[in-house]
């Protein structure tokens, strides 16, 4: 448990880290791809309100779940199409565009890496938090 | 109509057990929200009226309508599963199923329509006019037309077995 809790913050400082280096870097210098911080800020929310509207049924899937998982991915989408269109209109060079994408791409995987770790439990009780 | 798959069984591919309805979920997802970057996307490069005219982006408004209008009614409902109330009491004119059904139909006309009417506003707007840039129509088309499959990925590629 320890060992995925420190691979996981890890991960996340790299994805960080090329969040920060899309924007920061000398030759780029344009802070405007930090706004793709919110949609990773607001990724896991749908599977959180699907989750507590479900609690006490027990059926493989329902429609709440379902519709979790499609505006998860619309917020997943949203956070990869962002830094593409700030890069065709010339706002970010394709460069910072490239390293914000890899920065998205490995923050996704450590949510959902939290997901697979700490989620997983048979009795998901909110004694956890 | 989630039974019209089953018949173009193909032993491995359409039975995916459990995981079926969340892919179907996250491939719409993609879908959908796609078609509405592609659109933002054109709405940025050309932000003025005589290259992108901004009535243009109501297709792709009618279509996201449609999508919800389509995809609000499950297929229980449709086929008239359980007895619950018409929206105009359970003796009244229209029953439960034949509002769904009406809904659904009203719901599937706009998203014909705005498909049609994308591929129109390419063709009209921007082809026959020869005008010098094209890449406005081709947006609205691929925005609508990926909402329109997006929607009948999300309609047609749950199944609602997996909800009892």
């Amino acid at each position: 448990m320890w060992l995925a809790l420190v691979a996981l913050s890890f991960s996340g400082a790299i994805g960080l880290t090329f969040l920060m280096l899309g924007c920061a870097l000398e030759d780029y210098g344009v802070y405007w791809p930090l706004f793709v911080l919110i949609f990773h800020a607001i990724s896991p929310i749908p599977h959180f309100i699907a989750k507590r509207a479900t609690y006490d049924s027990d059926a493989t899937s329902s429609a709440c779940r379902e519709l979790a998982y499609f505006f998860t991915t619309g917020i997943v989408v949203s956070a990869f199409g962002f830094p593409v269109i700030l890069a065709r209109v010339s706002v970010i060079k394709w460069g910072a565009c490239g390293l914000v994408l890899a920065g998205n791409a490995v923050i996704f995987l450590t949510i959902q890496g939290f997901f697979l770790v700490f989620g997983r439990g048979d009795d998901f009780s909110w004694e956890q938090w | 109509m989630s039974g019209f798959l089953e018949g173009l069984r193909c032993s491995e591919c359409i039975d995916w057990g459990e995981k079926r309805n969340t892919i179907a979920s996250i491939a719409a997802g993609v879908l959908f929200f796609t078609g509405w970057w592609i659109i933002i996307d054109a709405a940025v490069i050309y932000p003025t009226m005589e290259e992108f005219n901004h009535s243009y982006h109501a297709c792709g408004v009618i279509a996201t309508i449609a999508f919800l209008m389509i995809n609000a009614v499950s297929n229980g409902q449709v086929r008239g599963d359980s007895y619950s109330e018409g929206c105009l009491g359970q003796t009244a004119f229209l029953s439960a199923s034949h509002s769904a059904r009406i809904w659904l139909f009203i719901g599937f006309m706009l998203a014909f329509g705005s498909l049609i009417a994308s591929m129109w506003i390419l063709f009209g707007g921007y082809v026959a006019k020869e005008k010098a840039i094209v890449y406005p129509g081709i947006a609205v088309f691929f925005q609508n037309a990926f909402i329109f499959f997006g929607g009948l990925v999300f309609k047609f590629g749950r199944t609602e077995d997996l909800w009892q």
